[in-house]
């Protein structure tokens, strides 16, 4: 069993516990449930499921289509980072074609790529977490947390100029709040810098394998740069007034380090391709894996086990456990050695077919649609989890010390350094990302870590496109406007993608015979945190995370919102939380708005 | 699809986005397309094909940053 330890206190029967059911939590792929069981006497989550009611089956539809389309189909996995998949889709087929696109396109890429994660995090972070966190939630669910911030002062007041916690909480404020109205403009502005790179947002038209369409105009490039440096203030306010909050629950509420916390199991797959060392080619991943400007690694316990693409390909395993699926072993596997001549398992997404079995959702049997990808070490089937993407990113690029040869990010060993210039009104900054530990000293993973992580991430994004705009302008200065390469498709190959999306890994891993598609997986970050129990029972990261979790919310049954429940969920990033659904046991249910709603009265 | 009932598929499953015929941007070989030279630079005439010669860099040290 790989699953955190569960908490000492002592559980009480079963007939005091309450059942607490969200479904839909989100507007994302798979529609997640939560199902819970709550103690209340001891203010405790007891048990927890997530569920997924939505069968979505592009593995199956992608069989026998022409290789070349499935960047543009798959971007319609997901309406919000679907670029990340057209990406992540382009890199499987690079590999499988031997296309190298040119280093200005690879920079055009990046800059897309970075300005999506500016948008997503900031879109997130700031019109979707801070409801969690903002002075309307606080006041219905921990009355005397927001008393005690209206007294506390903001440490990092003269960056981000709010007095007191409070201020900041009612900044929070959907619909009202300065932050959150700044973020929609911020959220608009990074999708602009998205759409000079990529065309479109969020499905972009100027992206194909082995290059992209994008007319490299001095312009292009200018165009983003003024924009991106409009957009720093609020990025460096943005940190400082996360960190403010974060530390203040942690001071008002004792042992909130607890809520959401789960034992460090964290997966980055690396992000931003560096052009002078990414040639695609398999052979060569480990070297060019280890040159991305945001490093791949597995940490378990807050140890790097490996930052090697080849080990972390060969090492998925795509278990069923309790999804709605039947078995492919018996089915001929599709690849049986990788280029470099290792075996490849039959759980491995090169392998697996795809044959859904719909049935009556049954929490002691199959209550899933998402199947559990877990990633073995050898002995264990981890459950690996993304930390909602920043968190792992900035671990993993932490750890392995690989991040140097740029002036703007370098990358410590304990933590990363991430250089802002001169904006309109604060001075050039440098802010520190951290490995985060609890008092004892040991490596923490919880709720509120997982959000501080975000706004740095949105720094790290900014201070990188810096960089792949000096290294794009150096490009058109010098002539070389070249942004595509030709390729041939193979009759017969195989390829794997490796990206970050937004919220986390991303692989795609293709296989092509006839010159058409024979397989095809993707494996984007939802089905990481989300899975249901494994085969071996190991619960999915959510479950993992709920599951023991204490509970701070000062309210009871009757009036329980599950705020604490809720931070720790969206901590993941699971998209867009929309309408919450919510039922109170013995067949008492509530049906009310959530989220986008929240504050605005309608009465 | 396992055990699950479907219809009938309106068209071929492999029928490709591209029509035979039509010019295919990223489709090699790369002198074919015009403005773009071998070196991976390019000219005016990738942007336009009216006076382009008129819209190159008035002098050689000059790169040939193609207009919009």
């Amino acid at each position: 069993m790989t699953a955190t330890e569960p908490r000492s206190s002592a559980r009480q029967e079963q007939g005091q516990l309450v059942e607490m059911a969200w479904d839909p939590i989100t507007r994302i792929i798979g529609n997640l449930g939560i199902y819970t069981t709550i103690d209340f006497q001891n203010r405790q989550v007891a048990t927890c499921h997530s569920t997924s009611s939505l069968f979505r089956g592009y593995s199956v539809f992608m069989k026998g289509k022409d290789p070349r389309d499935a960047g543009f189909i798959t971007t319609r996995i997901c309406g919000i980072c679907g670029d990340n998949h057209t990406t992540c889709s382009h890199y499987a087929q690079q590999m499988a074609y031997g296309a190298k696109p040119p280093p200005l396109a690879e920079a055009i890429v990046n800059l897309g790529e970075a300005a999506e994660y500016m948008f997503d995090h900031t879109i997130f972070q700031d019109n979707m977490v801070f409801v969690d966190f903002c002075e309307q939630m606080v006041k219905e669910t921990n009355p005397s947390v927001l008393q005690r911030a209206e007294t506390t002062e903001a440490p990092n007041g003269h960056i981000h100029g709010y007095r007191t916690i409070a201020e900041i909480m009612r900044a929070f404020n959907p619909f009202e709040g300065e932050v959150y109205k700044q973020a929609l403009q911020v959220s608009r502005v990074t999708r602009e810098m998205f759409c000079l790179m990529e065309g479109r947002h969020v499905h972009p038209s100027t992206m194909y394998p082995g290059g992209v369409g994008t007319m490299p105009e001095p312009t292009t490039f200018t165009d983003y740069l003024s924009r991106l440096v409009g957009i720093l203030d609020f990025v460096k306010k943005a940190v400082a007034m996360n960190d403010d909050v974060f530390d203040f629950f942690y001071e008002a509420l004792p042992g909130y380090e607890e809520v959401g916390r789960r034992r460090v199991l964290l997966g980055c797959w690396g992000s931003w391709q560096n052009p002078d060392f990414c040639d695609y080619r398999y052979e060569n991943m480990n070297e060019w894996g280890k040159a991305m400007h945001v490093t791949p690694g597995i940490i378990v316990d807050g140890r790097l086990v490996t930052n090697n693409l080849v080990d972390i390909n060969l090492g998925m395993r795509i278990l069923l456990g309790s999804s709605f699926y039947d078995d492919w072993v018996n089915e001929e596997p599709f690849v049986t050695h990788d280029p470099l001549g290792n075996p490849v398992d039959m759980r491995h997404p090169w392998n697996q077919t795809t044959v859904p079995v719909p049935q009556k959702r049954d929490f002691d049997g199959n209550y899933s649609w998402v199947m559990s990808p877990r990633w073995f070490d050898g002995t264990d089937h981890l459950a690996l989890d993304t930390g909602g993407g920043p968190f792992a990113r900035l671990w993993s690029t932490a750890l392995s010390g690989l991040v140097k040869d740029n002036p703007y990010v370098t990358s410590t060993g304990s933590s990363v350094q991430i250089s802002l210039p001169k904006s309109d009104q604060l001075p050039e900054m440098t802010l520190e990302w951290k490995i985060p530990h609890d008092k004892e000293g040991k490596p923490l993973s919880n709720a509120l870590e997982r959000d501080r992580a975000r706004p740095y991430f949105v720094a790290y994004s900014a201070a990188m496109a810096f960089f792949f705009l000096e290294r794009a302008m150096e490009h058109v200065r010098a002539g070389e406007t070249k942004v595509f390469t030709d390729f041939e498709v193979p009759d017969e190959a195989v390829g794997c993608g490796f990206h970050e999306a937004v919220r986390g890994v991303l692989s795609h891993h293709m296989v092509i015979k006839d010159g058409k598609i024979a397989n095809y997986h993707p494996y984007p970050p939802t089905p990481w945190n989300a899975s249901p129990r494994d085969s071996y029972g190991t619960p999915g990261p959510y479950e993992d995370a709920v599951q023991d979790t204490p509970i701070f919310e000062e309210n009871g049954p009757e009036n329980f919102k599950g705020v604490d429940i809720m931070r720790t969920v969206r901590s993941f990033d699971p998209c867009l939380p929309c309408g919450v659904h919510m039922y109170l046991g013995e067949g008492n249910e509530l049906k009310r708005m959530h989220s986008p709603m929240f504050g605005a009265t309608n009465d | 699809m396992g055990g699950i009932r479907v219809g009938k598929p309106d068209i071929r499953l492999d029928v490709s986005t591209h029509v035979p015929g039509i010019h295919e941007g990223n489709k090699g070989p790369y002198y074919k397309q015009p403005g773009h030279h071998e070196d991976g630079t390019s000219d005016a005439r990738r942007s336009t094909g009216i006076l382009w010669k008129k819209h190159n860099a008035i002098m050689k040290i000059m790169p040939n940053i193609s207009p919009g």
